[in-house]
């Protein structure tokens, strides 16, 4: 469990990054901190592994300050995926991953060994172990970077927008890909993202973010899409525009799904046992 | 990065036109024209003077006077690796020394490299060939031509280094702190790695002028290739010939070492270095 009390961080010159926050992780569940630029949530997501140290207030993990553990230790015990992978390019694939279990003494041999399972277990080729970063694709670097994250088997893991360099396409793969990563491994996750939808699959928890770092609504996907805390958090979900007011409407004998603002959204499928609505292909699982 | 960098000329520079071309051509074949003939008008000079004589080249493939030019070309190699071998490794220290969070450190290695990238090499051999004995402080021939080189080219080689670190992305630094490497560990294993890799180039550079900077071991009496040279010319008396021979030669060692510096550069850009 990762608890953030009363949380600021102000810079020196004046400039407050995060105000005053608090929040409860659950253990072996998803939260996703969510906002616009500003909103302080890549700030506090370094604060659990200290590469940012609060000017006030306590980052606690499992009942233990982080304040008072050693930096470079707890950094190696928790997983840390950011946007362009930060992989080390002069190193292959399979060094990259490798990396931090051979910091904390893994026979080479073994560390190496280990890698190559990792890269499968995130969906990659053993054949890529022996590349170097820059002759992969983005999702591919994605994926090592998240194998990289795993390699020292974290009860945490920091994901810092992964998915924000990636087109939608693999970006849809990806995340698809973590939330088997999850069911399988079941870490606490804490992730870090600006879009919403995003965020709503990716969460077991969502808290989305005004800027400085002030709570605007804390919940599941289906809480705060029934019922949005105030006029920012509709904004943010979409609400005020419609979007998440879903309809049916019936063209050609099929019924479509259609948002607020008239567009279709996808088409209604038939529960299952339920011969009242015809077969159709889903355009998109809104 | 090449890639990059001549996408940015091309937007920097406009495609010459129909006009422009012609332009272009014109101005290149007068220029040919004019480079051609100045060449030939030398080559006259010479003709007439008897410069072009036979006689007065043969020597040059004659056992003697090639062991002459030979050994000249050996101390110029060998104080050129000597300084090279110990000023680029010293060099590094004196750029991670500046970088150093310790300010001390880091204004003490800003001083010494500003003050010996600053003055003319010249003045430092002046200095080991006349003030330091003066204070009882003597070396022999190839050091007192090799540690000013080392000092000198030290200076501006760590410059080189420093830019190379600092051109190492910054999510480099983030991702090495993330995964729990400490910043010696980071710096060691991280950055390093990748700023050699970008200075490599620059660094055939410096072993380039550091080859040049050689040419001041006549000061000192060091047999090197150019002191050689001007030997042979006092006994031989072909002061044209031995001169265009010994350019000759460094321009070939600097062809050569400009092609390492190439073949390293696309070896660099096949590899990784741009992750």
């Amino acid at each position: 469990m990762i608890r953030f009390e009363s949380v600021q961080k102000r810079y020196p010159g004046g400039t407050v990054a995060v105000e005053d926050f608090s929040c409860t992780i659950p253990s072996h569940t998803a939260t996703v901190l969510v906002g616009s630029s500003g909103s302080g949530k890549t700030t506090l997501l370094r604060m659990i592994n200290r590469m940012v140290d609060p000017s006030a207030g306590r980052v606690l993990i499992d009942d233990q300050d982080v304040a008072t553990t050693d930096k470079v230790a707890l950094r190696r015990s928790i997983g840390y995926v950011m946007q362009a992978s930060g992989l080390l390019p002069h190193r292959t694939v399979q060094d990259n991953v490798a990396t931090v279990p051979m910091l904390t003494g893994t026979p080479k041999r073994e560390a190496r060994a280990a890698a190559l399972d990792l890269l499968e277990t995130v969906g990659l080729d053993r054949g890529l172990a022996t590349r170097y970063p820059s002759q992969l694709s983005g999702g591919q670097q994605q994926r090592v970077g998240v194998a990289r994250a795993l390699a020292s088997d974290p009860n945490i893991l920091l994901m810092d927008e992964p998915f924000g360099a990636v087109d939608p396409i693999v970006r849809g793969e990806l995340q698809t890909e973590l939330l088997r990563l999850q069911s399988e491994l079941g870490k606490t996750i804490v992730f870090v993202t600006h879009d919403i939808d995003e965020a709503f699959l990716i969460g077991d928890q969502v808290v989305i973010l005004r800027p400085g770092g002030e709570v605007a609504q804390a919940g599941t996907a289906e809480e705060i899409l029934a019922a949005p805390a105030d006029d920012f958090v509709e904004r943010f979900i979409g609400a005020d525009r419609g979007r998440r007011a879903l309809r049916l409407e019936e063209r050609d004998g099929t019924r479509i799904v259609v948002d607020g603002t008239g567009r279709a959204a996808g088409v209604l499928q038939a529960a299952e046992g339920d011969p009242a609505v015809p077969d159709g292909p889903a355009k998109d699982r809104a | 990065m090449s890639t990059n960098s001549s996408s940015a000329t091309q937007v920097l520079f406009d495609a010459p036109g129909p006009k422009g071309r012609r332009r272009i051509l014109l101005l290149s074949v007068l220029s040919v024209l004019g480079i051609a003939g100045l060449i030939g008008a030398g080559l006259w000079q010479f003709a007439v003077n008897g410069q072009l004589d036979a006689a007065k080249w043969l020597p040059y493939l004659r056992r003697d006077y090639i062991a002459f030019l030979g050994e000249g070309l050996w101390g110029t190699l060998r104080a050129t690796a000597v300084a090279a071998v110990i000023a680029f490794p010293f060099a590094l220290v004196l750029a991670l020394a500046r970088l150093a969070p310790l300010r001390p450190l880091s204004w003490a290695a800003t001083a010494w490299i500003e003050f010996f990238r600053g003055i003319p090499m010249l003045l430092v051999v002046y200095a080991f060939l006349l003030a330091l004995p003066a204070y009882g402080v003597t070396f022999d021939r190839f050091w007192m031509l090799v540690v000013p080189m080392i000092l000198v080219s030290s200076a501006t080689t760590a410059e080189v280094f420093r830019a190379g670190i600092r051109a190492v992305d910054r999510g480099q630094h983030e991702a090495a702190a993330a995964i729990g490497l400490m910043p010696r560990q980071s710096m060691v294993s991280v950055i390093l790695p990748q700023a050699v890799r970008l200075v490599l180039p620059s660094l055939v550079l410096a072993l380039v002028s550091l080859l040049k900077d050689s040419t001041l071991g006549f000061v000192v009496s060091y047999n090197e290739l150019q002191f050689q040279g001007k030997n042979m010319v006092s006994i031989t008396r072909f002061l044209v010939q031995t001169y265009l021979v010994v350019s000759g030669i460094y321009i070939v060692i600097n062809l050569l070492l400009t092609r390492v510096a190439l073949v390293l550069d696309a070896r660099m850009q096949k590899r990784a270095a741009q992750g």
